[in-house]
């Protein structure tokens, strides 16, 4: 929901969300592009940097976000320092001969990477984005798919949210025993509802005269080509600060 | 008269489960009226409406619309869901796409109109509603009330002759409902065909022409508005009260501060029941008179 909030709420949320993305792939061609770590970790600085200052997402907020893919980042980092040898007289942990250099190097982009990409969902809101894929023709079926899924997401948060306030209230969850019940009743009635629920969207949908892909509008950005135009330039000089430093 | 623009002539639907939705119900409704359908939880509302917009298929009876039988069809549902517009009484059940301006897109496009006019429409529909500078927004972002007014619009977008909305009055604030009153207002002066479901007497009788009251699954009688007074037997069958207006209105009669040749017919609200008190001389007036 974090993400969600940055999306809305950001200073580049009126920017043309082509412009953004093509600025995001610009700066995961120039994170893989990057030729030691140390380049690719100040691309990942940069990103952050435009992140934090240029859209104005709050630092923590950033952190926050990216903390659970730092981890698994670092979790990954670490099985590729170390190698089991089972040669002679039982396993043994030791540090992997390409060890430290593959790790810096491999760390390095994966966080360019990640920058990227937190850049892109962070000042995005999904909204646009599944907009942005419509235009690059992305099969219908997909969208589809989720947008229904976004929706739906939101519509059950707000169902378990209540159900479970409504099960508190009336000292549900009082004892482990009745907090095992309530959890079980609490599963079999969101299964119900779920059914229902797409049930009921099937239905709105034929109200409103439905009878195959859903089609909507594309919402409209007044300054998109001159957005564009400023991505590709800061994208591209992104790459070349990647390929120059050596 | 004209033949009606909706009729359904003795309609019978059980759900799955067993439960009656509608037994043996009848109802018509003229073009360009303003309507009220009002009964007790449970006495059939939605699903008389779900019938109107074919979502529901009669097990006997018949729908016609403009005076030919429905065509369940796809092409005759097509054209059927094109003219008949329906808001649904909860919105959740009726949004589904991400952003306000989205959804309210879903209708028309889905009536093969073209990009412009379908931008046209939207704008028009959400400045209808008051929304349009929550256009941009996300859909579980707004409050109850703002998702009852863009699932308005994502109907009014489809511009239909017939607009079915279920308790559209539920869940909002003063101020929304008078907003909303306004809308339907200026709806029905473009001559769209109103029915609305409610549980507020007083309401259906200061805004209606008629009232269609209801009890399990049938339509127990079609009234004037205006003759509402009339006729407090058939709202005691349904467990409704009178209008408060009639109520104090008649006790003001038998007071004799009102003329009991009245001037004007029966006031429909507080507003004109006070006005026509102003409109009264009252002889017996002032009681400390000085001799
Ligand atoms: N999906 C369903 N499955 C089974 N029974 C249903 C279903 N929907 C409604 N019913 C039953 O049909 C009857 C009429 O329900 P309906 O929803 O039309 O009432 P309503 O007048 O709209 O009530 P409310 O004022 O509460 O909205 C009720 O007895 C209800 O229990
Ligand atoms: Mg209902």
């Amino acid at each position: 929901m974090l993400i969600e909030q940055a999306a809305y709420a950001n200073r580049w949320r009126p920017v043309s969300p082509a412009a953004k993305g093509l600025f995001a792939a610009n700066a995961l061609i120039a994170a893989f592009a990057a030729s030691t770590p140390s380049t690719a970790a100040i691309i990942a600085a940069v990103l952050m940097t435009v992140t934090v200052l240029g859209a104005g997402i709050a630092l923590l907020s950033y952190l926050r976000v990216s903390a659970p893919a730092l981890l698994f980042l670092a979790l990954g980092c670490l099985s590729l320092a170390f190698s089991i040898d089972v040669g002679n007289g039982g396993p043994v942990l030791q540090l992997a001969p390409t060890g430290w250099h593959k790790l810096a190097e491999v760390g390095a982009r994966s966080l360019g990477a990640l920058a990227a990409l937190l850049f892109l969902i962070l000042t995005t809101p999904l909204i646009d984005l599944i907009a942005l894929l419509r235009r690059l023709k992305t099969p219908e079926l997909l969208l589809e798919i989720m947008v229904l899924c976004y929706r739906m997401l939101f519509v059950f948060s707000v169902a378990i949210d209540e159900t479970l306030t409504a099960q508190s209230a009336r000292l549900g969850y009082a004892s482990p025993r009745l907090a095992m019940r309530s959890l079980g009743e609490l599963a079999a009635n969101l299964t119900l509802q779920v059914w229902q629920r797409a049930h009921a969207l099937h239905v709105a949908a034929q109200a409103r005269n439905n009878d195959g892909p859903l089609r909507f509008i594309e919402p409209v950005f007044p300054h998109a080509r001159r957005d564009c135009c400023i991505a590709a330039l800061a994208g591209s000089s992104l790459i070349a600060l990647a390929l120059v430093l050596r | 008269m004209s033949a009606p623009l909706l009729e359904l002539s003795q309609v019978s639907y059980r759900y799955p489960d067993g439960s009656v939705g509608l037994k043996d119900c009848s109802l018509a409704i003229q073009r360009g009226s303003r309507n009220v359908l009002i009964g007790a939880n449970g006495s059939g509302k939605t699903t008389l409406f779900q019938h109107c917009n074919a979502l529901l298929r009669p097990q006997s009876g018949a729908v016609r619309y403009a005076g030919s039988a429905v065509d369940y069809r796809r092409a005759g549902l097509h054209e059927l869901r094109s003219k008949v517009g329906m808001v649904f009484q909860n919105p959740d059940r009726q949004l589904f796409s991400a952003s306000v301006q989205e959804d309210v897109s879903f209708g028309p496009l889905n009536l093969g109109l073209d990009m412009a006019t379908v931008r046209q429409r939207v704008a028009g529909a959400l400045q209808a509603v008051g929304m349009q500078a929550q256009a941009d927004k996300a859909v579980h972002n707004l409050s109850f009330g703002q998702k009852k007014r863009v699932c308005i619009a994502g109907v009014l977008a489809m511009e239909p002759e017939l607009l079915i909305l279920d308790e559209p009055m539920a869940g909002l604030d003063y101020a929304m409902q008078t907003d909303l009153l306004t809308v339907l207002d200026g709806l029905h002066e473009r001559g769209i065909t109103l029915l609305v479901a409610t549980h507020d007497i007083d309401f259906a009788y200061r805004w209606a022409e008629r009232i269609h009251l209801m009890a399990d699954g049938r339509c127990t009688a079609s009234l004037n508005a205006q003759e509402l007074g009339d006729h407090s037997q058939a709202l005691a069958d349904i467990g409704l009260p009178q209008p408060e207006v009639i109520s104090l209105y008649r006790g003001l009669l038998a007071r004799g501060l009102l003329p009991a040749v009245p001037a004007g017919p029966a006031p429909r609200c507080a507003a004109s029941l006070l006005a026509m008190l102003a409109a009264t001389n009252h002889p017996k007036e002032s009681p400390c008179k000085i001799a």
